[in-house]
């Protein structure tokens, strides 16, 4: 843990949080809206302060009850990883600006969190599918997309029999995506 | 259905082939451009053509389409195309409990498997805030470690074979078999490890082991040596490599490139000492870096690495602390809802994990970030302007594993 990482943090970003700067093990995590991404990522990178020059990873993330976009960033200025977590997308029409323009490498993963959740990165020339076919009309990582069940599996072999790992016929829509609130 | 073209005889006639639509051979997709950059790509300028490289193809390391835009033997542009061997791992271990995970992560890239188990067991940790045994860090070190020089001289031989060599994949293979033995009798398993758990790893050091690990240390130097010897030292091979690929720094940094191939352009970034993990804070060796970021410096860093991996080794087994080698937990595990992020250094570059708990005994997300997949799309940017055959030593010096790449 990071303490002068976490109130520079603050000090910078104070107003553009939207919650509080979290901070365990090796990590700190802060969490933006969806609009200041641009704004906040080219600070990060471009101030000497922070001097986060490596996009370490680039995930989705369907907590059942919204869409995140979760960016991690290392710099040499702080011994922790930042997690920064663009929260609040909608689930029907999830948007954030792409990060292609300062880390062209993010163009890939972009593609990926598109292909799984059907993220719309604002700005990424090639925003097409990666892994599942061009046809293909679901996104498979959502909490909404079911697994088939297995019969291979059993009961004791981490498959929860008492409740299904797959939708039944008469389930209300949404009833039983899992949801976190975290 | 073959249509017969009535200026030939037969429909067996081989001239048939030539009249009819190439069918799945055709590399232009059958329909409209979905964005901005792949109307760019699949529209011909004058004497251009499209050709098809893979999904079988011997040097793409597995099974991947390469659509190259050639004029004459000239690459102008290239696509890759992937999912070949897409199994929706992440998907798979959401509906895993936490130990399947491992097992489930561990083809990811099966030539270094012991580095795709390891953030994931290094992020469940952390979510269940256990400590591991020191002995059980030192394991994890040095069998790695093993791993990495598996991975990097079946690399030098995948290296020399995609440029027409023969002979240094028969050598690199001797070194190779040689660890996968000795971790198979530390494991069970020659190439799909299944060995760290949450916690520590799975079994003691062996006799056996020891035994294999001790006789191999004693010749690892002079061997491996002299198998360099084989390409180090042939010139057609060299002049082929320098300056081919050349990539600077800045571009492999916003290309996201860590591992060999960002520290063949100059830069000393290795997670191992800029982010330490486990107990490398208390080992020395050295970060080998290169300046020119060409395939030849790709391939010496990895000789490099593989000299300072046999250090670490040596240590691990100077140092090698007694006690258990699993962290007591129970059974079923269900860490508080949290989020966690870990990363190592692998053969490769950065592997990294992101897993997030919601109390229950399955993970609710788990991201598995893969240095394959980044480095492969750097392929776009090295080869124009290149021949074909260079394609080919541009996508070896970069060492994706095709299974990590499409998960």
């Amino acid at each position: 843990m990071d303490p002068l990482l976490r109130r520079r943090l603050e000090a910078r970003f104070g107003e553009r949080l939207t919650g509080p700067v979290r901070q365990r093990h090796d990590e700190t995590e802060i969490r933006i809206g969806p609009g200041d991404v641009t704004d906040t990522m080219r600070a990060l990178y471009d101030e000497p302060e922070f001097g986060f020059e490596l996009l370490a990873d680039l995930a989705g993330v369907d907590t059942g009850m919204e869409m995140q976009v979760v960016y991690h960033l290392w710099s040499s200025t702080t011994p922790d990883w930042l997690r920064v977590i663009a929260g609040g997308l909608s689930r029907e029409d999830p948007r954030v600006p792409s990060v292609t323009f300062l880390w062209k490498g993010a163009e890939w993963m972009e593609r990926e969190a598109y292909d799984m959740f059907g993220i719309t990165f604002e700005g990424n020339r090639d925003l097409r599918r990666i892994y599942m076919p061009p046809d293909y009309q679901s996104f498979p990582l959502r909490k909404d997309f079911y697994l088939a069940d297995d019969s291979a599996r059993s009961p004791g072999g981490g498959v929860r029999h008492m409740e299904q790992t797959h939708a039944p016929r008469n389930a209300k829509p949404g009833a039983l995506i899992r949801r976190s609130s975290s | 259905m073959t249509t017969t073209n009535p200026r030939y005889a037969s429909a067996d006639d081989p001239r048939v082939m030539l009249d009819e639509q190439a069918g799945v051979f055709e590399p232009v997709p059958p329909y409209p451009p979905r964005t901005e950059r792949e109307a760019e790509f699949y529209t011909l300028r004058d004497g251009e053509m499209f050709i098809n490289m893979g999904p079988q193809h011997p040097s793409t390391h597995g099974v991947l389409r390469v659509v190259l835009k050639l004029d004459g033997e000239k690459v102008v542009d290239l696509d890759p195309v992937l999912g070949y061997l897409h199994r929706g791992v992440e998907k798979l271990c959401e509906n895993a409990d936490y130990h399947q995970v491992i097992s489930q992560v561990d083809p990811l890239e099966y030539v270094s498997s012991l580095y795709c188990e390891w953030p994931p067991v290094m992020a469940f940790e952390k979510l269940l805030d256990v400590e591991v045994p020191r002995r059980a860090e030192y394991i994890r070190v040095l069998s790695s470690e093993l791993n990495r020089i598996a991975s990097h001289a079946l690399f030098m031989g995948w290296m020399a074979l995609d440029l027409g060599g023969l002979t240094p994949i028969l050598w690199s293979f001797i070194e190779r078999d040689e660890i996968v033995e000795m971790l198979a009798s530390l494991t069970g398993q020659r190439m799909l490890f299944n060995y760290f758990r949450i916690g520590g790893v799975n079994g003691d050091l062996n006799h056996e082991f020891m035994s294999r690990l001790g006789d191999w240390m004693s010749r690892a130097t002079t061997q491996i040596e002299a198998n360099l010897g084989v390409l180090n030292e042939n010139e057609i091979f060299v002049r082929r490599m320098r300056g081919l690929g050349r990539i600077d720094t800045a571009t492999a940094l916003r290309m996201c490139m860590t591992g060999p191939n960002l520290r063949a352009t100059g830069v000393p970034f290795d997670v191992r000492r800029a982010h330490p993990y486990s107990v490398f804070p208390e080992l020395d060796f050295d970060i080998p870096t290169r300046d020119e970021g060409d395939c030849l410096a790709r391939y010496l860093i990895r000789i490099d690495e593989i000299r300072q991996s046999i250090r670490i080794i040596d240590q691990c087994l100077h140092q090698m602390p007694d006690g258990p080698v699993m962290a007591k937990l129970p059974r079923l595990l269900r860490p508080r809802p949290g989020r966690a992020y870990a990363a190592v250094e692998g053969p490769r570059g950065q592997y990294a994990a992101y897993a997030i708990s919601d109390g229950t005994d399955q993970p609710f997300r788990m991201r598995i970030h893969d240095p394959s997949f980044i480095h492969l799309q750097s392929v776009g940017l090295l080869t124009p302007g290149n021949l074909i055959a260079d394609t080919m030593a541009v996508m070896a010096s970069l060492d994706p594993i095709m299974g990590g790449v499409d998960k």
